[in-house]
């Protein structure tokens, strides 16, 4: 799927971009997900701090869905426009977020 | 001995380039044949040799003498006689062409401690050993070497040389260098996605280049998180490795040991909060390079170097 699917989810866009998605990945710990994330992720977190774009950059991560309701750093954001990262967020927990995709057979 | 064959036969993919010359000691030391047995005793005594090809006047080779033959001569009270008497006559050996993989073989086939290496013209070139063969092993796979400060001289960092490539790094001009010259966490990574863009720009794959770039940010988030001082990402490629080194002058790591265990951190908490300090860094790195090497002492700094070459299924090259 395209991530442009996850704003007919209800997820809130916040940056342009689209890319390919074949998997998700649902973790706070940043090496963990380097470590464990494919290419062509959706990543659900709770991270907001602009680091989390150059996690995604160096991953393959072609988008970021922040759970539980918390808003993105405005340099997050510049940054995430700089590397053609699609960011989202969502009031929904990180559970019930990566649930819809796992719905739509996502893995 | 079973062991190492063992090894070789699961790893073989990364050696199977790996030719006999690349392995082999040389020159290597000979005997002649006219000798008298107990010279070639006092050389292996001197020199800890465990065998010795032995020549005939062209240099060419007729025999091997070991330990095992001086103990014969010794029983029957030989020792005076020339070695031609006491040697062994059926010496296998190899060219300096055949693969790592035959010589395993020949070792398993025939349970000799030493090869020597000839020429056409049957003069000896070199010899592989057993202990060529673990050097080899050990300075080709993913070995993680660990050493505090006060091993340099025995690692030779002054004048340190890639050990996979035998490349003076001191003398290379690194084909992608970075400062790490920021002490905000946040900011982590610039160097690692500068290091990734560059790679893809010469052609690498995006597969090796993930791994890479992993790597790499694990090591220029440790310089920020923990060194508190700035630091230095170089990258060299040479003779089909990519070697990525990363240093800073900062507090250094007390244990290094105790480092690399995989959920140790001494991070503070609000790095925890942001993500970080997870204690994966360091086995991030060891999963993703072929090979590394910290070098770390308290208040000295932390090198780290690691190596990437192709794994198998995977082209280094887009």
């Amino acid at each position: 799927m395209r991530t442009s699917e996850l704003e007919n989810l209800g997820f809130k866009r916040i940056t342009k971009g689209d890319g390919e998605l074949k998997h998700g990945y649902t973790c706070d710990l940043l090496s963990e997900v380097m470590a464990n994330a494919e290419s062509d992720t959706v990543w659900f977190t709770v991270q907001s701090h602009i680091n989390v774009v150059a996690v995604a950059a160096i991953t393959g991560i072609n988008a970021i869905v922040l759970c539980n309701g918390h808003e993105f750093d405005e340099e997050t954001i510049e940054k995430a426009k700089d590397e053609k990262i699609s960011l989202f967020t969502t009031s929904l927990n990180a559970f019930e977020a990566s649930g819809k995709l796992y719905d739509k057979g996502l893995r | 001995m079973e062991k190492i064959d063992d090894l070789i036969k699961r790893v073989q993919f990364y050696f199977r380039e790996v030719t006999v010359e690349e392995l082999m000691t040389s020159p290597v030391f000979t005997i002649h044949q006219a000798q008298a047995t107990f010279r070639a005793k006092e050389a292996m005594r001197l020199r800890h040799f465990s065998g010795i090809p032995v020549v005939d006047e062209r240099n060419q080779l007729v025999g091997i003498i070991s330990i095992e033959d001086i103990i014969h001569a010794l029983e029957s009270g030989n020792l005076n006689a020339p070695i031609s008497q006491n040697m062994s006559r059926d010496v296998v050996t190899l060219s300096k062409d055949e693969l790592i993989v035959d010589v395993a073989k020949k070792f398993e086939l025939h349970g000799f401690g030493r090869f020597p290496v000839i020429d056409e013209k049957k003069r000896v070139i070199g010899i592989v050993t057993q202990h060529d063969l673990i050097t080899i092993l050990l300075s080709k796979l993913s070995i993680l070497y660990v050493h505090d400060a006060r091993r340099e001289p025995f690692v030779h960092v002054d004048n340190y040389r890639s050990i996979p490539t035998g490349v003076d790094l001191k003398k290379e001009v690194p084909e992608f260098q970075f400062d790490i010259d920021y002490m905000d966490v946040s900011l982590s990574g610039i160097g690692a996605s500068k290091l990734k863009k560059f790679l893809r720009s010469k052609g690498f794959s995006p597969k090796f280049v993930k791994r890479v770039a992993i790597a790499t940010y694990e090591a220029e988030t440790n310089v920020v998180i923990h060194s508190g001082s700035t630091g230095i990402i170089n990258a060299y490629f040479k003779y089909g490795v990519l070697t990525v080194r990363v240093k800073d002058e900062g507090k250094g790591i007390e244990d290094v040991d105790m480092a690399m265990h995989e959920g140790f951190s001494t991070a503070p908490d609000y790095i925890r909060e942001m993500g970080f300090g997870a204690g994966m860094g360091l086995a991030n790195i060891k999963r993703c390079s072929d090979r590394m090497m910290i070098i770390s002492e308290r208040g000295k700094g932390v090198l780290i170097e690691m190596n990437f070459w192709g794994r198998e299924n995977e082209n280094i090259r887009a």
